[in-house]
């Protein structure tokens, strides 16, 4: 990859030794995929929660923080691994909460957007149609890019500070328009779509697609915003998906011609024994959970209100808890709503700035996980050590509550 | 020298040797190896239960988060990780994992992809594999 004689200048470590650690990974990185170049960036979204950085990932952030690493564009930040305000009602224990604020701390000291959440672009972080950024977080990397019309490259942990700290990004893979055409075609011809069903049809295209950029048509004009948040999240959580191509919502996507360039790609239906088998793979419990989880990815200020009225006038069974995860932003609002005291008076509670699948839920007891997400279902019952049922919120109401 | 199975493209330079893990399944360490043991979790792997620590790690593609890297340096911190991985196609996360590795603990763990799933579908778990990631060379009895 060609380095400027600016970018050979932080290499050598000219600029300081956060960006020359910075440059040297970036760089590196770029190599092995055959990148020609840098670009710069329009904004970046890093990871910095303890449960998936463990120790190296604070020695690591630490180490750009102390050597005086600045964040050269806007930065917004993917939920902690606790609730920042509230961490010890939810009994988060001591020494695991340390761990976190260290990675807390090093982030601030960067000079990043402190906004904890994995939906940053319905929060602080909106980049428009062609704008090239560096973000983490699978699920918002496919709404930046199948949504916004936005470029982004699916960055993970590491290399997403560094590309924050340059405000530079290799180009290669999903900045390329011969990378971002449609491989596959799904066809969705079902009626009366669930709430579940967006999750499951998402996780379907994801494990179907393998490495292949997918287009997906059928889904009825009234899919909403946080629809599509939830089923593209599915989709990365089952498979490498970066882009969903959504005819009508994907600028010049209208047609999967427009999408693939013109190329004819194999094409799959969606059926509703697609989904069937979908719901059958991620459910794998039908005893009453320890936790009800919503909100992998965070829910919207919407979608806390929709629950707010299947939940009214209803009480938690005891023995379950159930939180339902959103971020900071969205909480205030609910809170000045009245949204957030109809879910506290039922026995939920509502969890800001962190998630379901980045906190320690067998720390905290939890052996039985109930949710809605297909993320959550998958990333938790990866781990082996928690049984996850798979459900419509709905569903998940009518079991824990009465 | 042990036979060619086949050339692949390095992305991050080295060679290795060790047992095969070969999984045909889109593979991730984010939540699916345990880093503290080096033990696959996943339930949806066709490997779970078996260790990457000291293996050639074989899979076709990624998925999931992209906290997957991070993970993958832990398994490193611990002197967990695999000696090398092989993909099909490219998996930024094993990647920059790889890329991190060197640059925070000093260990090189080569990185190819290219590898067709078809290719690796004789090895079997525990069979002898050397790969080069300069000449692009996958060797193996198997």
């Amino acid at each position: 990859m060609h380095l400027d004689s600016a970018q050979e200048k932080m290499l050598r470590g000219d600029l300081g030794e956060a960006r020359q650690f910075a440059m040297g990974i970036v760089s590196k990185v770029g190599d092995a995929v055959g990148a020609d170049e840098l670009v710069p960036i329009k904004s970046a979204h890093v990871l910095a929660h303890y449960s998936s950085l463990h120790d190296a990932g604070v020695e690591v952030l630490e180490r750009f923080a102390e050597s005086g690493g600045k964040f050269a564009v806007p930065t917004s930040v993917d939920p902690a691994s606790i609730d920042l305000q509230n961490w010890k009602s939810f009994g988060i224990p001591e020494a695991y909460a340390r761990q976190q604020f260290r990675l807390c701390d090093a982030y601030a000291k960067m000079g990043g957007m402190r906004c904890w959440t994995c939906v940053q672009y319905q929060v602080c972080n909106f980049p428009k149609e062609g704008d090239i950024v560096a973000w983490a977080e699978s699920s918002a990397v496919v709404f930046a890019n199948s949504v916004l019309g936005s470029r982004s490259n699916k960055i993970t942990a590491g290399m997403d500070i560094a590309c924050a700290i340059l405000g530079l990004t290799p180009r290669f893979g999903m900045l390329l328009d011969e990378n971002r055409r449609a491989r596959v075609s799904f066809k969705l011809s079902l009626d009366g779509l669930t709430e579940l069903d967006y999750r499951s049809i998402g996780f379907f295209v994801g494990r179907n697609a393998g490495p292949r950029v997918p287009f997906l048509a059928g889904l009825p004009p009234s899919v909403s915003s946080d629809q599509i948040k939830h089923l593209g999240a599915a989709a990365a959580a089952a498979g490498p998906v970066t882009m969903i191509h959504f005819p009508g919502i994907t600028p010049g996507s209208k047609t999967v011609d427009e999408a693939s360039g013109g190329d004819k790609v194999e094409e799959i239906d969606v059926t509703r024994s697609s989904l069937n088998d979908i719901e059958s793979d991620l459910n794998q419990t039908s005893e009453l959970p320890d936790l009800a989880a919503f909100g992998v990815p965070h829910l919207s200020v919407n979608e806390l209100g929709e629950l707010a009225k299947l939940l009214e006038g209803r009480k938690l069974k005891r023995g379950v808890k159930m939180y339902a995860y959103t971020s900071s932003q969205a909480y205030d609002m609910a809170e000045r709503t009245g949204i957030s005291s109809i879910i506290e008076k039922t026995g939920a509670r509502m969890s800001q700035s962190t998630d379901a699948e980045i906190s320690p839920l067998k720390a905290l007891g939890f052996n039985t996980v109930l949710t809605n997400s297909a993320k959550l279902a998958e990333m938790v019952s990866s781990e082996g050590e928690i049984e996850v049922g798979y459900a419509s919120q709905k569903e998940i109401i009518e079991k824990v509550t009465a | 020298m042990r036979p060619l199975l086949a050339k692949g493209m390095g992305l991050v330079m080295g060679s290795a040797a060790g047992e095969a893990l070969p999984s045909h399944r889109a593979f991730t360490f984010a939540h699916g190896v345990d880093p503290s043991t080096g033990v696959v979790t996943d339930v949806r792997s066709d490997v779970r239960g078996l260790n990457v620590k000291g293996k050639v790690l074989f899979y076709p593609f990624g998925k999931g988060s992209t906290t997957a890297s991070s993970w993958f340096l832990e398994t490193v911190r611990r002197g967990n990780n695999p000696v090398a991985v092989v993909t099909e196609a490219v998996d930024l996360s094993a990647v920059i994992g790889s890329v991190m590795a060197k640059a925070v603990y000093g260990n090189e763990i080569p990185v190819m992809c290219g590898i067709q799933r078809s290719v690796y579908a004789g090895l079997k778990a525990g069979d002898e594999v050397f790969v080069d990631a300069g000449s692009g060379e996958v060797r193996s009895e198997g």
